[in-house]
This record gives structure tokens, C-alpha cells and sequence, in this order.
């Protein structure tokens, strides 16, 4: 195997697969990235943390000498980001060692054989879905911020996707909270097709997404996800386990309806919020026609009290809450306008645009 | 100086105060024979004939034939104890409750307004006397473990003042396996080296007690000269909340020992309930045949209360204990610390928190109604 390549160009792929490479792995095959050449001067890089797999793939200018090899992947991102820029590379494999060279600089890096990278599983018959990546990123901003992290109900840590033949809707909750977005897709489906994407590769899949409107592959298959754009290739296993029946706790008998502007209600919650309880982040809200007062304090006894001209028209309501999972929301939401309905103390708050179904999020409150 | 109390024959003492047709008759509370029961207390008409706590009631009522066997009533001792402990609280706040029946009294504080601290320790003893018909030993000592032993001495309406220029000559004949921490494995190890008094503990160098019995050693070298630097600590103002056991032959058997962590678990988690405390950090502690201990603890996101949560935890810190380290294990322990108060945000799938709530607090009131572990998990039922 032999390639030459500038360094911005090898630099592009590699930041991309680098996402998940973790420095102290316990399997040294997985700090290894595998660079594979074939008949047509493709260079494709691939790693793997065993849950996530990434792949990005690069035309070559000069005609290249196929093969295969893996090296530390780390290694190879830090000697191409520290050339200087413009910097023609060039790599050859040799035995078990493979030499870097640019200009006066010569690196020699240690290699594992190709046999001992994990292989993908092949996705047998999955479900196609088309989407655009303006839509695809969307959805999932508006969603990822809920998910639970590292709770022992492990299918909370991760992203619902529900396909159906024209919508793809993701939710996400920690338990506490939960959000919920729609949007267009086209699926060869009749039905409804559930899959759990872990949190790690929500995270990674929606830092590789850029915001324009070319199409994306999502492919679903039994325990894998594959997701392809651009020269990426994104594959990700499925979290094994039944997400709760979130339809279950959308409110559905919201008597209370509020609506604000959006910025300003998120600033005055953020000012409160700076003299809530460091921990619980508790927050008190009060209802009136025309108005809603937020008030914090904590173990200090300072306090706080901020009161946000909004449109209302219904009973006195008090209800406490996270204030954290309320500005999360009103920033996940892209309108001016918000609407919150709730219906009583105990029961949990539904924000959304004004007048838009397709964002929801729904937020238990908290007793004060 | 700490002032320790112990109730003579508990729970028969209050059977015989209930019905004084029991007067002059061997008493025992405890299961029945047929049932593989076991005796929780005897007065000491019966205690004469060889019985005591935790023999087989079969053997108690063969070494006692006349003995009158009473089941255990755990409502009435429970509510006899808050009238001790209103006692106790009329002297001090700083009361460590061990169990049921006797207690840890710091009344260093209370000294002004109620006398030396002899004095209310005596006034204590008679005021449980007078008010609830009752015989308690008192021990007074410097510190903990002194007081613990000096109310032992002379059971029963036992009074036993340690004054600290006393102490090493207080100890020194007592035998060895008065020291806390001394079982039966110790104590033969201990016998096998020639030492049977505290006296022949307190001459060995403290690098041949480190030597044998590693950290424990230390502790053995403190204790033997009469040191106990605890205090009481007043279970509201606990940091922790902690159950342990030792055995009296270490144990390899994994399924056995998954039974007593389960039990502590839920002895543990009942104290939090009680106290209304919720912890986010629970603790694992293992002791091994060689004295060498490890603590593994992990937090979680949010403080919790419930046997089961706190079972998940230690369940799979045990699991992962095991596949670190060699049995046989001498020491289990179970703790919760970390108390933050309950959370009070409320959950959107309530459900699976409500239904283990619901199981935790019916257990807790048959429990307490009938008696510890009257009810228990399914998978702690071979312990005996």
C-alpha cells in the first residue's frame, strides 16, 4: 500500500472518524484506524468503539498502490494536524510498519493486522428511509438533550426513532422529561418501525450533520443503524430494550394556556434561575391572567422574583419546576412564539411553538 | 464519659411486667419448635437452665421443660423502647440507639443541669424503674467500648462505674474475647499465640497485632489499652447508615453470601425509610479471612430509599467484587451515605417508583407490626 495526499485533504476524513476514538482503550485494536486503498484510488478511513463505527471515504489525485493496514489512529491525526499547512503526505506500507513522509519529516508507525479489526455486520433486509440532513439534524437538536445518561434503565439512554411511511418522529426522556419531534421523511413502510439509537452515537451522528438539504440514507436493520452521506458512513448498534410508552404522558387535558414570547421568557427563567437551589434547580411559578411570576431562592436565602407579561386568560396556577428542564426546552424550540399548557400542581407541563405540533416537550414539575 | 444502657431480658422482662401470673416461671419469646423457630430473649429463671437468644426453641424447651413460650410481640417492645428513649431524652439529645433495648448516652453537655454524670446515670436506671416497671444495667466509662462492657459486668441490675485512672486495671483480667471484633476466629488464633486476658493482648507489641491481624490489629492495640476514640453519634445526625455482619466460620459459598447482603440490604434501607433519609451513595464492604478489607461504592443520579434500587447497587458491585478478588469472605457490610434529602421532582413513568414504594411500605409495616423479617425476599429465605 502507497498514497500520496495533501494534508487538508487527509485531514478532512480523519477529523470525521476520529469522534470515536478514545484514548484509553482497552482493546488496543480500537485506537487503530483502518485505511483501506482500492482499484480506483479510493482512500477510506474507518474506527470503531464497537458501538459506533464511522467511515469516510476521499477520492485520491494520483493513482495509489492498493492494500490495507491499521495504525494508531490518534498518532496519524496529530502528525497531519501539526504539518505545516499544504503539506503533500506521503504513506507506505512496509512489512509491519508504515512510513509517513512530508517534506523533512518522517514518521515510522506500528501496525495491527486488518484481521484484527472488528468487521461490520452486514444490515440484512433493513428498512430504506430518505431524508434530508437539514431535517435529520433537526430533528434530533430539538430532541438529544433529554436523554438520560448512564441510568440504570439503560433504554433510556439513547434516541426512540419512529418510522412510519411518510414521518419520522424522535423522542427522547430522562424520566423527568421528554421531548418529541416530527418531521417528513419517504419509508417503504405500511407500518411502524421502533428503534433505540444509543446516546453515544445521537451525539456523534448529530456533530457529523451539516445543515443543507442533500439527501441522506438511514437504513434500519434488526440491530443496526446506517445512516450514509456526503463520503460518510455512520453505522451504530441499537440499544436491545422497549422504550416506555411515552404517548402515555403526553398531557392531554392542558386547561391552562399560556403563551409568551419565547426569548424573553427564557431570559427572565435564566436570570431566576442563577439564586435557585444549585442542585434541585427548583423554580416556583405563578400563573395570573396577563402574567407569570417566577420565583427562586436558596439554602442562602436569597431570592429572586421575575414577572413576564404573557398572554393568559385562565385560573391562578402554582406549580414548581426544574428550571434547567424548562430553558432547555424554550431553547430547543425555533419560534418566537411558545405556548405552555398546564393543567394542575402535580401534574406535567407541555411547551411547544405557538401553534405548531411537530415539537413537544413535556416536563414533570417538581414539589416546593 | 459515656454512659451505656442495656435492658435485663428485654422482651421477657416486658412479658413479664404485661401478665404477672408469669412471676417465678422460666420465660422464653421466641418461635415455635415445630417450626424451626429460634429464642429472641429468656429472663433468667429460664437463662439458668443453659438457655439463651438464638438457640432452637426445641432445645431451649428440652434444656427447660417448664419454661412458658411466648410468641414475640414487636409492636409492644417497639413502643416500650420510645418510652426508654423518652427517658434518655430528658437527660441528654446525644443518644446512638444499638438496638431495641440498650443504648449509647453522651451527657457530658447535661452535667450542669442534671448532676455528675454518675448521678444521672443512676437517676436513669431508676427512673426506667419507677416509670416503666423495668431492671436496666448501666455502665459509666470513658468512652464507648468501656461503657459497653461495664453494663455487662454485673447483669443483671448491673451499675458499673470506669473511672479512666481505673480502666487498665478494669480490663486487664477480663478475657480476651470481651474485645470488640474477638469471634471465635480470632479468639482461637489468640489462643493459639497463649493469649486469653486483655492483659496478654495489651503486652504484645502493637507490630505483632498488625502482623496477625493487619489494620484490625491497630484497633485490638487501641481497645486493649482501654482506647475507643468514637462517639456517640445521634441516628439524625448520621452521615451514613450501615449494616454489617461477621461470621462465625467464613463463607465461600456465593449464593450464601448474596442472601446475607440481600438481608442487609434490606435492614439498611428499612433504617433509611424510617428516618426518612435517602442516599446517593451505597457502599459494599468485604472482609477477608485475612483481615485485608475493601469498601466498593457507587452514587447514583438521584438519592434513593427503596430495598430495591439499593439491591441493584450492591448486587453488582458484589458481582463485580468477586471477579476481582478470592473468597472466603469473614465480613459483609451494606451501607447508604450521601443523604440529600429525597428529590422532590416528580417522574413521568411513575408507575415502576409507585408499585416499589408500595412494596417497600407494606413490608416495612408487616415487619414492624410482627416482628423483623416476618416478611422478607424470597431469596434470603435460607438464611436462617
Amino acid at each position: 500500500m502507497k498514497f500520496k495526499i495533501q494534508r487538508e485533504s487527509i485531514l478532512k476524513p480523519l477529523n470525521i472518524v476520529s469522534g470515536v476514538v478514545e484514548r484509553r482503550q482497552t482493546l488496543p485494536i480500537l485506537s487503530n484506524i483502518l485505511l483501506t486503498i482500492d482499484d480506483e484510488s479510493i482512500l477510506s478511513m474507518t474506527t470503531t468503539d464497537l458501538e459506533v463505527e464511522l467511515n469516510s471515504s476521499i477520492q485520491l489525485d494520483e493513482v495509489a498502490e492498493p492494500g490495507e493496514i491499521t495504525i494508531p489512529a490518534r498518532k496519524l491525526l496529530d502528525i497531519c494536524r501539526t504539518l505545516p499547512e499544504g503539506a503533500m503526505v506521503e504513506m507506505t506500507l512496509k512489512g509491519d510498519k508504515v512510513t509517513l513522509k512530508s517534506g523533512k519529516s518522517r514518521f515510522i508507525l506500528s501496525t495491527l493486522p486488518v484481521s484484527d479489526f472488528p468487521a461490520t455486520e452486514k444490515l440484512k433486509n433493513p428498512l430504506e428511509i430518505t431524508i434530508s440532513q437539514n431535517n435529520l439534524k433537526t430533528v434530533i437538536a430539538r430532541t438529544q438533550f433529554a436523554m438520560a445518561q448512564q441510568d440504570v434503565r439503560y433504554y433510556l439512554n439513547g434516541l426512540l426513532l419512529e418510522v412510519s411511511a411518510n414521518k419520522l418522529r424522535a423522542v427522547a426522556t430522562d424520566g423527568h422529561r421528554l421531548s418529541l419531534c416530527d418531521t417528513e421523511v419517504s419509508a417503504e413502510i405500511s407500518d411502524v418501525k421502533n428503534v433505540i439509537v444509543p446516546r453515544k452515537g445521537v451525539i456523534e451522528l448529530h456533530r457529523l450533520l451539516n445543515d443543507n438539504d442533500e439527501n441522506v440514507a438511514i437504513s434500519l436493520g434488526t440491530n443496526h443503524i446506517r445512516v450514509e452521506f456526503e463520503d460518510i458512513v455512520f453505522t451504530s448498534k441499537l440499544v436491545d430494550g422497549r422504550f416506555p410508552d411515552y404517548a402515555r404522558v403526553l398531557p392531554q387535558n392542558v386547561d391552562k394556556i399560556v403563551y409568551s414570547d419565547r426569548e424573553t421568557l427564557k431570559q427572565a427563567l435564566t436570570r431566576a434561575s442563577i439564586l435557585s437551589n444549585e442542585k434541585y434547580r427548583g423554580i416556583r411559578i405563578q400563573l395570573k391572567t396577563g402574567e407569570i411570576k417566577a420565583l427562586a431562592n436558596n439554602p442562602e436565602l436569597e431570592e429572586a422574583e421575575e414577572i413576564i407579561d404573557v398572554d393568559y386568560d385562565g385560573d391562578d396556577l402554582e406549580i414548581g419546576f426544574n428550571v434547567n428542564y424548562i430553558i432547555d426546552a424554550l431553547s430547543a424550540i425555533p419560534t418566537n412564539e411558545v405556548q405552555l399548557g398546564f393543567s394542575d400542581s402535580n401534574s406535567s407541563c407541555l411547551v411547544q411553538p405557538k401553534d405548531d405540533e411537530t415539537c413537544k416537550y413535556v416536563v414533570m414539575p417538581m414539589r416546593l | 464519659m459515656i454512659i451505656h444502657v442495656d435492658m435485663d431480658a428485654f422482651f421477657a422482662s416486658v412479658e413479664e411486667r404485661e401478665r404477672p401470673e408469669l412471676v417465678a416461671h422460666p420465660v422464653i419469646v421466641g418461635g415455635q419448635p415445630g417450626k424451626r423457630g429460634v429464642v429472641c430473649a429468656a429472663n433468667y429463671r429460664a437463662r439458668k437452665f443453659g438457655v439463651h437468644s438464638a438457640m432452637p426453641t426445641a432445645q431451649a424447651l428440652r434444656l427447660c421443660p417448664d419454661a412458658v413460650l411466648l410468641a414475640p410481640r414487636m409492636a409492644l417492645y417497639s413502643e416500650v423502647s420510645h418510652q426508654i428513649r423518652s427517658i434518655f431524652e430528658h437527660y441528654t439529645p446525644v443518644i446512638e440507639p444499638l438496638s431495641l433495648d440498650e443504648a449509647f448516652l453522651d451527657v457530658s453537655a447535661s452535667q450542669r443541669l442534671h448532676g455528675h454524670v454518675s448521678e444521672i446515670a443512676k437517676k436513669i436506671k431508676q427512673d426506667i424503674k419507677d416509670e416503666l416497671k423495668l431492671v436496666a444495667s448501666v455502665g459509666v466509662a470513658p468512652n464507648m467500648f468501656l461503657a459497653k462492657i461495664a453494663s455487662d459486668l454485673e447483669k443483671p441490675d448491673g451499675f458499673v462505674i470506669v473511672e479512666d485512672e481505673n480502666k487498665q486495671a478494669f480490663l486487664d483480667p477480663l478475657p480476651v474475647s470481651r474485645l470488640w471484633g474477638v469471634g471465635k476466629v480470632t479468639l482461637g488464633l489468640f489462643n493459639k499465640m497463649g493469649v486469653y486476658k486483655i492483659r496478654d493482648v495489651r503486652e504484645l507489641t502493637t507490630e505483632t497485632l498488625q502482623q496477625h491481624f493487619g489494620k484490625h490489629g491497630l484497633r485490638l492495640a487501641e481497645l486493649s489499652r482501654g482506647v475507643d476514640k468514637r462517639t456517640v453519634t445521634p441516628e439524625h445526625q448520621a452521615k451514613s447508615i450501615s449494616n454489617e455482619i461477621t461470621f462465625a466460620v467464613d463463607l465461600e459459598d456465593k449464593r450464601i453470601l448474596k442472601m446475607h447482603l440481600l438481608q442487609l440490604t434490606e435492614q439498611v434501607a428499612w433504617r433509611l425509610r424510617r428516618k426518612n433519609l435517602s442516599g446517593r451513595t451505597i457502599r459494599l464492604k468485604v472482609r477477608l479471612s485475612d483481615f485485608s478489607t475493601f469498601s466498593r461504592s457507587v452514587t447514583l443520579v438521584e438519592p434513593v430509599q427503596s430495598t430495591q434500587i439499593i439491591w441493584k447497587a450492591i448486587s453488582g458491585l458484589f458481582d463485580i467484587f468477586l471477579s476481582e478478588k478470592n473468597l472466603p469472605i469473614r465480613l459483609l457490610g451494606v451501607g447508604v451515605c450521601g443523604f440529600d434529602g429525597l428529590s422532590q421532582q416528580q417522574n413521568l413513568f411513575s408507575d415502576e417508583t409507585q408499585a416499589r414504594q408500595e412494596i417497600d411500605k407494606v413490608t416495612d409495616e408487616i415487619n414492624e407490626r410482627f416482628g423483623p423479617a416476618v416478611l422478607r425476599r424470597g431469596s434470603t429465605t435460607i438464611v436462617p
